[in-house]
């Protein structure tokens, strides 16, 4: 039985890169509402420090909540949140990066100055926040478009815009709602495919909200799947494979469909 | 081209049209005037074109005067109406308390208000700059005002978890995202802006298009009334496509949302 | 008191002026018992001046004579002449000067009557401006009501004292002549009325300076005249007739009873003082009275013809009239028709 009291897929363990032993996220009863709605409940969760954990669940059953409350923006109403230890909302702000689900490019920046808000925010010059992003831009594919304006990029050059904005706010914990929802199932694959390289090439403290059960699997090192509302982890699975960046590879490893089937079943029992 | 041909053509169909029913007759009739008098009353477009020429220096010199006082009343109308619209935004008491008054400076009569002013400010520029910036003041603030209020929550969220105080998320987000709105509100100002001034000089002045009218009109020139007018159109077309030239040129995003 | 209406969109304006006055085209008229309409545009909004127009009607007089008048205020002081002139009005109220400009610039109207023989346009001033004679007026300001012939009086007038122009700032002011003054932005007005700005400044104690412009170097002029146009003096000179007559004897009856004149004035108006109203009457009503041995009415040719001379002197109008041309007292009551 893990620590959550949730039951845990037992598999064959295959040990990846160790996470560190400090825990980066730990959420402890986690309850909240909507006025009369009750959203979350009694969720509970640890990260270790450099692990990238999936979250996945039925429509609207509170990720996208719970994230907004882990990265600080609000706080719960029972429940508590630690970041690296500290619980305060403005401490949470102060650590975690958020992508939202939509890629929110500012029309009237280019790709590269929309990567680099948060270095401006904290008061870097134009060109030096530029300096910083610029090298990031280069080693993900995307330096002959540094200076084009979304308007001009594709769905999924955007994406990888907007992630990059959340890597350079240079913080530790990064939350991604379904960063790749709005995508084809092409450029989808494409994406996973870089996000992958992405995060072993920068290792971060990674939260996954993703309504693709495969995606989550792929990506990441432990993926949990909520309840419906209120939502609660009720599975965990912890994938065969290390993180890789052969995407196909790892999909088409036989292990991967049958935690798959394993994944869905958990869903649809608990989406009711 | 067609852009430009299509309304140009219908332009001078319809002044052709009021240049033959002029100077045939059939004008008079129509408005049942004597045919004799009616270039007082109605003159012909070319009696008004005949009034352009031979009066240019008169209306180019009062031209000038009151499009100087459209563009400044402009300008003091943006810097004051933007800056309202931001502290509305910032506070929410203050919303309260005069977002009402907002909305009724829209409805005090320019024409009431006009002769107080000259009374208060003189016959200097003063009251006309006051009633071009009223009329002004509310298409601007409350486009404004729409705009900054109408940023996605969740840019605004995305913004705060990428070290953004109040104050950048003020100047870096909501400031530029509210720019196409607030073009929207200045080409309404602007084109109506012209009268503002009109309004003032009829009230006080010794200058100006609105003074020119005045004495024209007082001196049966109607033609000089009409050319007066035409300028007068003209200082406004040509401010209404100036703003919509400065709002491709800085906020060419238009109105899409934030995807 | 010569004021402007404010008309933000003044060729719109005119144009809806015309058109709207005109709306209810003039019936043919019906001799013989039928009562004939007649479109009258006064000069101004209802005022003292239009005393004995208002007593006529009060009293029935255009009933009596078969004539059914309706008096309008105009959209502007430049409208009366305009309409009667293109056929919209039948008479209207105006001014001499006006009436030789007019005709000047080709219109056909000619003034049929004089209401009010004698200048009123006056210089007025409040002693705060330190104004007691025209000399004064050097580096001032003045308020005018935008009306081109009294800029002309000022014209002469300060080159009669050898003030050049560009010494004396003169501002267009509309309607606000009296708050100009007041207010101490202008230093002295003309424009206005010995017997309304005039009257009305005295009656609020501030003990004003009025100096009709004939006492100021303009010749005497008719500041009041009824004008039609040449067509309707030609063709229904009956219906011209009898209103005069009728105006006549409402003249007549305001001269004796100042109170019902007022308050006739007051309930034609809108909104007046019927306090103040009654000081203007009271100053009014012997500028209307006719004082001459001649008919009520009567143009004197001598009077015009010094006037006009001094418009083309000033270049108000470019030509000469021909002597008497411009009026006509045929249809004056007692004159004998031709």
């Amino acid at each position: 039985m893990s620590t959550y009291g949730a039951p845990v897929m037992e598999r064959e363990r295959i040990e990846r890169t160790p996470p560190a032993q400090t825990c980066a996220i730990r959420l402890e009863g986690v309850s909240h509402s909507f006025g009369e709605l009750e959203v979350l409940s009694g969720l509970g969760l640890d990260v270790a420090e450099g692990e990238v954990v999936g979250l996945v669940g039925p429509s609207g059953c509170g990720k996208s909540t719970l994230l907004e409350l882990i990265s600080g923006l609000a706080d719960p109403l029972a429940g508590s949140i630690e970041i690296e230890g500290a619980g305060g909302a403005a401490a949470r702000l102060a650590s975690c990066a958020y992508m939202p689900q939509r890629d929110l490019l500012l029309p009237w920046l280019s790709a590269i100055d929309n990567a680099a808000i948060a270095p401006r925010n904290r008061g870097a010059s134009k060109r030096g926040a530029r300096e910083q992003a610029l090298p990031l831009f280069a080693r993900f594919g995307l330096a002959d478009f540094a200076d084009a304006k979304p308007g001009e990029l594709s769905g999924g050059m955007r994406q990888r815009v907007a992630f990059l904005r959340t890597l350079l706010a240079g913080k530790p914990v990064l939350l991604l709602d379904e960063p790749f929802a709005a995508l084809d199932a092409i450029t989808r694959g494409e994406m996973q495919e870089w996000l992958a390289g992405a995060l072993l090439a920068e290792s971060r403290t990674v939260l996954l909200i993703t309504h693709d059960v495969e995606e989550a699997l792929y990506l990441c090192d432990r993926v949990a799947v909520l309840s419906a509302r209120p939502a609660r982890i009720v599975a965990e699975l912890r994938p065969g494979a290390p993180r890789s960046v052969d995407r196909a590879a790892a999909v088409t490893d036989p292990a991967f469909a049958a935690q798959r089937e394993e994944a869905l079943r958990a869903l649809r029992e608990h989406s009711r | 081209m067609r852009r430009v041909l299509l309304p140009a053509a219908v332009i001078a169909a319809l002044l052709g049209l009021w240049e033959i029913l002029a100077q045939t007759g059939a004008l008079a009739e129509i408005l049942g005037i004597r045919e004799s008098v009616s270039d007082v009353i109605v003159p012909a477009p070319s009696d008004v074109a005949m009034s352009l020429w031979e009066d240019r220096e008169l209306l180019l010199d009062n031209g000038w005067v009151t499009l100087s006082e459209v563009v400044l009343g402009f300008a003091i109308s943006v810097v004051v109406g933007v800056g309202f619209a931001i502290a509305l935004h910032l506070s929410e008491t203050l919303r309260l308390a005069f977002y009402p008054l907002l909305v009724a400076s829209q409805t005090i009569p320019i024409v009431a208000i006009a002769p107080v002013l000259v009374l208060w400010l003189g016959f200097g520029i003063g009251p006309k700059l006051f009633v071009v910036a009223l009329i002004c003041f509310f298409p601007i603030t409350v486009a404004t005002f729409d705009g900054l209020r109408s940023v996605d929550p969740a840019a605004v969220r995305m913004m705060r978890t990428l070290h953004a105080n109040r104050a950048t998320i003020l100047r870096r987000l909501e400031l530029p995202s509210a720019l196409p709105q607030f073009f929207s509100g200045a080409r309404v100002a602007v084109a109506i802006a012209a009268i503002g001034a009109v309004l003032g000089e009829l009230v006080g002045a010794d200058s100006g298009l609105g003074y020119l009218i005045t004495q024209a009109q007082g001196s049966l020139l109607t033609a000089r009334v009409f050319a007066a007018v035409v300028v007068l159109s003209a200082i406004a077309i040509a401010l209404f496509a100036l703003v919509s030239l400065a709002e491709r040129t800085l906020a060419p995003w238009g109105r899409k949302e934030l995807r | 008191m010569k004021t402007w209406w404010i008309s933000a969109l003044t060729a719109a304006a005119v144009l809806a002026g015309g058109v709207a006055a005109g709306c209810g085209e003039k019936e043919e008229s019906v001799r013989g018992g039928e009562t004939e309409e007649l479109e009258l545009m006064l000069d101004f909004f209802v005022n003292p001046d239009h005393a004995g127009i208002y007593a006529a009607l009060e009293n029935g007089h255009f009933e009596e004579a078969g004539l059914d008048v309706k008096p309008r205020v105009p959209s502007d002081p430049a409208a009366p002449i305009k309409l009667v002139a293109s056929g919209k009005a039948d008479l209207a109220v105006s001014y001499e000067p006006e009436v030789l400009y007019a005709r000047d610039q080709g219109l056909p109207v000619i003034a049929v009557a004089s209401i009010v023989s004698e200048p009123l346009t006056s210089l007025i001033s409040l002693p705060d401006a330190g104004i007691s004679n025209p000399a004064d007026l050097r580096g001032k300001t003045i308020a005018t009501a935008g009306i081109p012939y009294q800029d002309a009086f000022i014209g002469r007038i300060l080159h009669d004292e050898r003030i050049p122009e560009e010494e004396v700032e003169q501002v267009s002011v509309g309607l606000g002549l009296e708050q100009a003054v007041l207010s101490g932005k202008a230093d002295a007005m003309l424009g206005g009325f010995r017997n309304i700005e005039g009257v009305s400044l005295s009656e609020r104690g501030e003990n004003p300076l009025v100096i009709p412009v004939d006492e100021l170097g303009i010749p005497t002029y008719d500041e009041l005249v009824l004008v039609a146009s040449e067509e309707a003096v030609e063709d229904d000179p009956e219906a011209i007739r009898l209103f005069i007559a009728a105006l006549e004897r409402g003249t007549l009856d305001a001269v004796e009873d100042p109170e019902s004149a007022s308050s006739a004035i007051v309930a034609a108006g809108d909104g007046l003082d019927p306090e103040l109203t009654q000081a203007e009457i009271e100053a009014t009503l012997p500028l209307l009275a006719p004082k001459s041995k001649e008919a009520f009415g009567y143009m004197d040719e001598a009077e015009w013809d010094e006037f006009a001379g001094f418009l083309a002197d000033e270049a108000f109008i470019q030509a000469l009239p021909e002597p008497g041309e411009a009026f006509t007292n045929e249809l004056l009551p007692g004159a004998i028709p031709e």
